[in-house]
């Protein structure tokens, strides 16, 4: 008889034909919850994996953005014809938190999108929801976002003993802001890696086109530029961004000092949301279809 | 469905389309669109027609030449590959062997990966530790080996602790697929008494075999499968004897001396 362990998961369960749509959900997501541990430690025993030989393999995961950082700094400041020791250092720091949150979305679309195709053999022995692999490479992510704050602080501590009149502000309640800002950034990434897992099941060049469109969006970001040089329709820019509202609520929090716009949260938020739902519902409907296609 | 059955499975038939012609890139997709031309598939009907039910407890072969639909079978039964026609009703916990190591990664150690296909079959991080030592032990692999990534192993060593993973889950339904052929004489006696075990446990298995030995000894009711069709269900000894007067190599020692 069933196992009383099978409490979670439905005792008995109906296989029917597929067709692309919905599994019931309440038990779809209920199981995607009892095997969250999963996802996390395939996530961190894929790191492990992955630098067991190489301690400085952790160090170029925090180098990598820093360098970029001063490369595109270098190059800002060159197109603008240099820049005075009070905006010189803002801008450093305005490209550093922009890049390191860019890179953790981008990341955890990229990882995303390779988790199902790159899980040929998982997929096709073991039945599990499907959205616990791109979960565990965004769970990635963050661990590969996270050290990078400490060396963002660093940077601006340091500039700051350098150049006292940097615009930069010290602590700032506005800080507390940032937490949320990152949990909308990483449901936006979770759910826009859903969307290209599912692409990349049926068009396996979807990761290549990928870093085509990650340039172009970090480009068209607030990343390498401010979002106030952005004025009156122009701000739609902004808005159509998946990432726009969210990045330019970190360059307030972090940049400015401020509580982000009431526009930029809500931007955020709808963003994240939207990202989810729609990547989760391409997803989830044709995740059946996966071990057919693999 | 009635409260005895495991499994049930009404009519069930599971197509492919393969595609013959290229790889599946968006590149390839806009070329051919701009040139008007189809692409070429193939449909394959790796299941045709299948009426089974398993009750609970019991234990159930499945024999047939390569490419009969066994594999497929044992993946709609799991729930990976969705019907194209008919259903299939499970009831109860499912734990598959289909394939030795999925979600090992080579790289790390043995233990780490117990831990690992664990968590993929379904168990929760408490059960997994708990056990993990229970099934290192079954692996009994030689000294210190457990600690060591799984890429030094021989491929013996894997399909040990790939197969103790598996069997030492307590599933109320247990598909093998090929699976007990891992290891040595002495591993196989070890995983059939195991086998064993679970069978008096009352819990429900279905194992793929071309050692036909195996289910002779094990089951308790067989089916030969071909092409994707069920052609007989009954006692294991009379559905081998079939099976191998079919393949037209009567009862030759070497079908039945690999257990």
């Amino acid at each position: 008889m069933a196992n009383p362990k099978t409490n979670f998961a439905p005792a008995i369960q109906v296989f029917k034909p597929h067709r692309a749509s919905l599994p019931p959900l309440i038990p779809y997501l209920k199981e995607f919850w009892r095997r969250r541990a999963f996802a996390i430690e395939l996530s961190r025993f894929a790191d492990k994996a992955e630098y067991l030989d190489s301690k400085l393999g952790k160090v170029w995961l925090v180098m990598n953005p820093l360098l970029l950082a001063f490369v595109y700094f270098l190059l800002v400041t060159v197109i603008r014809g240099g820049s005075t020791q009070k905006t010189g250092l803002s801008t450093l720091a305005h490209i550093l938190i922009g890049l390191f949150t860019f890179y953790f979305a981008s990341n955890s679309i990229n990882g995303g999108a390779l988790s199902i195709t790159a899980g040929g053999r998982l997929i096709l022995n073991q039945a599990f929801p499907r959205a616990l692999l791109p979960l565990s490479s965004s769970i990635s992510a963050f661990w590969q976002f996270l050290p990078t704050l400490p060396v963002y602080v660093l940077v601006v501590v340091i500039g700051k003993v350098f150049f006292p009149h940097t615009q930069i502000p010290g602590l700032r309640l506005s800080y507390l802001w940032a937490p949320f800002i990152i949990l909308c950034v990483g449901i936006t990434g979770y759910g826009m890696g859903l969307l290209f897992a599912t692409m990349n099941v049926y068009f396996r060049d979807t990761n290549k086109l990928l870093s085509y469109i990650t340039r172009i969006w970090l480009y068209s970001s607030p990343v390498l530029w401010r979002p106030e040089i952005l004025h009156g329709w122009h701000k739609i820019f902004l808005y159509i961004n998946p990432l726009g509202p969210s990045l330019a609520a970190t360059s307030d929090v972090w940049i400015e000092g401020r509580t982000p716009s009431l526009g930029m949260l809500v931007g955020s938020v709808v963003w994240a949301l939207l990202a989810v739902l729609i990547g989760g519902y391409f997803f989830v409907s044709r995740e059946r279809d996966f071990a057919v296609r693999i | 469905m009635p409260e005895e059955l495991a499994i049930r499975i009404e009519d069930l038939s599971i197509k492919y389309k393969i595609n013959i012609d290229t790889k599946k890139t968006l590149k390839n997709a806009v070329m051919r669109a701009s040139k008007g031309e189809k692409v070429r598939t193939r449909i394959v009907e790796a299941v045709k027609h299948l009426t089974l039910d398993v009750p609970h407890g019991s234990v159930l072969g499945i024999v047939g030449a390569n490419g009969a639909g066994k594999s497929t079978l044992m993946r709609a039964i799991a729930g990976i590959l969705p019907p194209t026609e008919g259903q299939i009703t499970v009831n109860g916990k499912i734990s598959t062997l289909l394939a030795l190591g999925v979600g090992f990664n080579p790289a790390l150690s043995g233990r780490d990966n117990i831990i690992l296909g664990g968590l993929a079959s379904g168990m929760t991080r408490a059960e997994i530790e708990e056990k993990t030592e229970e099934i290192a032990d079954f692996a009994a692999l030689p000294d210190g080996f457990i600690d060591m990534p799984v890429r030094t192993y021989s491929s013996g060593m894997y399909g040990r602790v790939a197969f103790s993973v598996a069997v030492n889950m307590t599933p109320d339904i247990l598909l093998l697929d090929e699976a007990l052929s891992a290891g040595d004489a002495s591993f196989k006696e070890k995983s059939f008494n195991r086998m064993r075990e679970l069978c008096a446990e009352a819990r429900t298995i279905v194992i793929v075999s071309h050692a036909l030995q195996t289910v002779n000894d094990l089951c308790d009711s067989a089916i030969w499968m071909h092409k994707g069709n069920m052609l007989a269900k009954g006692k294991p000894e009379a559905i081998v004897d079939q099976y191998l007067k079919f393949l037209d190599v009567g009862t030759l020692p070497s079908n039945l001396e690999d257990m």
